[in-house]
């Protein structure tokens, strides 16, 4: 048996096993039994790779509100909730900072009727000044700023129901507040980008969901 | 401390969370993705050699699994099941990127692709070692066949027949694929380690 015949059958010679031919040929030949040791290595080492790579947060967090949305999951655990995937540009899209809106709304108006324990909230806001009332400089601070309030009281609300809660919806609505500055910077860099709008929409969406699981576990 | 250690250190194992899951419960969702999230993206990062990609796949793999979860009765190992969903959302995936649709068989990897012959003078070896993330690289940049099938049987694991099965191919055209890639890495890591070898730091 000759190289050029060793190596047509290379493949059967992994699966099967080699014959005595075969072998005689391997002990004579350094470059066959060098490619076969290489190409064995190969195989080998690719086992390690099974493992190698972690999903970004971001994941789980679009896996939980789409079950959620689907009524898969009856309760939520408190992971973080961050930037959701892109969607398409339709008309939930667009009614999501109108959701937005009423939620925040909602929960501005459960809070100031005292429907959430709100002598705790005081407390809460003085000692643990959230890391949101001073989001990283923005250039539409005016626009941001009312938000934050409204961030502030939602996590007061969370506070005084599940005080565990609280430092993780601070850093679920930090990190969406940065998405949004970061969407709405680059829509009002290109107007007519499509796509960058459509991430606007997308940021507003998540804030309405952080605030929709909030107030889930914070109402009695 | 990870909600899904919290839940192992209470002694929660998989079959629990399972039922539990059934039940609608987020935790023992939450700890069953955190159990396998990282063998399903890795399953998917190699496939698609995208990350973007592959996350949107590993989460539409959970997704179709948590939504069909109580219809899981246990005649197969959960990670089976979980995997072989995986493998499937996957391939469904290249098919839709990939139409029409031409059979495996058919498809023919171009001369540039295609691993050189091992034939003439005698070359150097990988010296019983591998750099792990200069072989990733090197899967990463297989051509999507041969990849395809690589990571199918010498990542994760599925025999020829399975691979056959799952992609659409003959037995004998999953085995010669597995050849290419594997003599095709094979080049791809004596490259790189001969241009690391060049340079001088």
């Amino acid at each position: 048996m000759n190289c050029t015949e060793f190596q047509e059958i290379l493949p059967e010679v992994f699966e099967a096993g080699r014959t005595a031919e075969q072998a005689a040929h391997l002990k004579s030949c350094p470059r066959c039994s060098g490619l076969l040791a290489d190409l064995d290595l190969i195989a080998r080492e690719a086992r390690q790779l099974q493992e190698l790579a972690e999903p970004s947060p971001r994941v789980w967090n679009s896996i939980e509100i789409e079950l959620r949305r689907e009524g898969v999951i009856h309760e939520l655990p408190g992971g973080p909730v961050v930037a959701p995937r892109a969607r398409s540009w339709n008309l939930g899209a667009w009614l999501a900072p109108v959701a937005a809106l009423v939620l925040v709304a909602f929960a501005i108006g459960v809070y100031q009727r005292g429907w959430l324990s709100p002598q705790s909230a005081p407390q809460l806001t003085a000692t643990a000044p959230a890391q949101i009332s001073n989001p990283q400089p923005a250039k539409n601070q005016p626009a941001n700023q009312p938000a934050n309030n409204e961030d502030q009281q939602l996590l007061a609300a969370v506070a005084s129901r599940s005080p565990a809660m609280r430092a993780q919806y601070a850093s679920n609505l930090q990190n969406v507040n940065a998405y949004i500055r970061d969407a709405e910077e680059s829509a009002q860099a290109d107007p007519n980008d499509e796509e960058a709008q459509q991430i606007v929409m997308d940021a507003y969406e998540q804030r309405a969901a952080v605030y929709e699981m909030a107030l889930d576990r914070s109402l009695p | 401390m990870t909600d899904a250690k919290k839940l192992q250190g209470d002694k929660l194992s998989e079959a629990d969370a399972i039922e539990r899951a059934k039940q609608g419960d987020a935790e023992a969702f939450q700890l069953l993705y955190n159990l396998h999230k990282r063998r399903v993206y890795s399953l998917c990062l190699r496939m698609t050699a995208n990350t973007a990609e592959a996350e949107d796949l590993t989460q539409e793999a959970f997704l179709q699994l948590f939504r069909k979860i109580a219809t899981f009765r246990g005649e197969s190992a959960f990670s089976t099941w979980l995997h072989r969903m995986a493998v499937n959302v996957v391939l469904m995936q290249l098919r839709k990127k990939s139409l029409p649709v031409v059979p495996l068989d058919e498809t023919l990897e171009s001369e540039e692709d295609a691993p050189k012959k091992e034939l003439g003078a005698q070359d150097p070896v990988l010296a019983g070692s591998i750099d792990r993330l200069r072989l990733q690289r090197a899967v990463d940049a297989l051509p999507p066949g041969y990849r395809r099938i690589f990571v199918l049987h010498d990542v994760e694991g599925y025999e020829h027949n399975e691979i056959a099965a799952m992609v659409g191919c003959s037995i004998g055209n999953s085995k010669s694929q597995l050849h290419k890639a594997r003599m095709k890495l094979r080049e791809s890591l004596k490259t790189s380690r001969a241009e690391k070898a060049t340079k001088p730091w």
